[in-house]
């Protein structure tokens, strides 16, 4: 649920940005959702001039219970005019302590981090995005799994790479949306050349080590990578088209943690 | 050959994680002066104590950028990376690079990145083992090769990045080099 709830704060902020009057309206002060919400930090990220109702919670349970449940993260703000340097500390600081009993606790947590360092990264170099992104992560203890998710609100990850394809890898200009992505994560594409976009296909590596599935939602697509034999393919993605827009890139690995 | 340096990365980052293209970028100006600041060095000896982590992002513009800029006339190696995660890292952005980077660990070495390829492996194998090599040691010890055979697979290792090669006056009075492992 953490990978929709990023999204949405996504779309919100983004309709807000636009001017476009936003109401939310959870019918009831005291629903489980509204609940959950603020205790993941939602409304301390949405845009102050989106309407709650019944109303906006008077306090923020994150800040008041921040680290104090190893099974709630909340959600982080990418801060797209100010790296944080320690946000990745503190996004893998809780997968630590929530999967500490693992054994290959090291290895998941540095697969996390790789997967975080990367994607964040993607978001100031890549992005172009006028308002914050969002990270986030769930550790589901009884589904054995895990979520990684990152959110920003720029141009969408296929549309800066496309407008370079026909000059740095002109092959691959006639794929599909959902081919070139899977060609993305597969091999890595980069606009800048042949020896960049390791970043994406580094971080796929690592979360196939986890059997991880991976939901891409780009401004008007939507695919779904489920890792096989040879890692991401296209014959075993599925893609949804002509979907409502939302602006940019919106990431989310589930690991699969049997 | 001159003797190595030892080059400690942390000090050279401003936090135990490298993370990202453009810090990576900021550490790989101070790698370049450090190595320039060092002349007559050939090979540096790569030590990861106190860096945490780095990403592949990072790896790429730094130790990964050093080498591919320096292939042929210095080598980088690393001596302390025992961390399989990092390594993969590390391997990723060496791989994407086409530059080879050695490792060692006890005595023995890994290549990350790029492999070489079957026509100049066992040659590579050949001069890791003996520590360093001549074209006609090579061609001594495998059937039917010729000289001008071997001592083109020694180039080819060396223009790749897996060994370096310093010149010494042959018997004949002409060139000779001399291959070693980048240690």
């Amino acid at each position: 649920m953490t990978d929709a709830i990023v999204r949405l704060l996504s779309l919100f902020n983004q309709l807000d940005y636009c001017t476009r009057r936003v109401i939310l309206d959870f019918e009831c002060e005291d629903s489980d959702l509204l609940g959950y919400l603020n205790r993941v930090g939602f409304f301390d990220h949405l845009s102050r001039r989106v309407e709650v109702l019944p109303a906006r919670p008077d306090f923020s349970s994150a800040i008041l219970h921040r680290g104090k449940n190893k099974g709630v993260v909340e959600i982080a703000r990418i801060d797209k005019d100010a790296r944080d340097g320690k946000l990745l500390e503190r996004l893998t600081g809780a997968i630590e302590s929530a999967c500490s009993n693992r054994s290959d606790a090291p290895a998941l947590v540095g697969a996390a981090w790789t997967i975080f360092a990367e994607l964040i990264d993607n978001v100031f170099s890549h992005s172009q995005t006028p308002i914050d992104g969002y990270a986030a992560l769930q550790v589901y203890k009884k589904g054995n799994c895990l979520k990684v998710a990152v959110s920003d609100s720029g141009l969408g990850l296929l549309e800066t790479l496309r407008p370079t394809l026909r000059t740095e890898h002109p092959k691959l200009a006639q794929l599909s949306d959902m081919e070139l992505l899977v060609e993305v994560f597969r091999v890595g594409i980069s606009r800048h050349g042949t020896s960049r976009g390791c970043g994406l296909k580094g971080s796929a590596a690592k979360a196939i080590k986890f059997h991880a599935d991976l939901d891409v939602r780009l401004p008007l697509v939507r695919v779904l990578l489920v890792p096989g034999k040879q890692g991401y393919a296209a014959n075993t993605a599925l893609c949804y088209r002509n979907l409502p827009l939302i602006w940019g890139t919106h990431l989310c690995f589930t690991f699969q943690l049997d | 050959m001159n003797e190595p340096v030892d080059l400690r990365l942390r000090p050279l980052m401003s936090a135990n994680e490298g993370w990202g293209r453009d810090s990576g970028r900021e550490v790989h100006r101070a790698l370049v002066e450090f190595v320039e600041s060092r002349p007559g060095t050939l090979v540096f000896r790569v030590s990861l104590n106190g860096v945490k982590r780095v990403d592949i992002s990072f790896a790429s513009e730094t130790i990964v950028e050093l080498a591919r800029r320096y292939r042929g006339k210095k080598g980088f190696c690393f001596t302390d990376l025992n961390d399989p995660d990092m390594e993969e890292n590390w391997a990723a952005a060496a791989e994407r690079a086409k530059q080879p980077l050695m490792t060692w660990t006890g005595g023995k070495a890994r290549v990350m990145g790029p492999q070489p390829s079957q026509g100049i492996a066992d040659a590579f194998r050949f001069a890791m083992t003996k520590g360093e090599a001549r074209a006609s040691d090579y061609a001594a010890s495998v059937k039917e090769m010729s000289i001008t055979n071997a001592s083109t697979k020694f180039k080819q290792l060396w223009e790749n990045g897996y060994l370096l090669r310093r010149e010494t006056a042959a018997e004949s009075g002409g060139v000779e080099f001399v291959y070693v492992p980048i240690r």
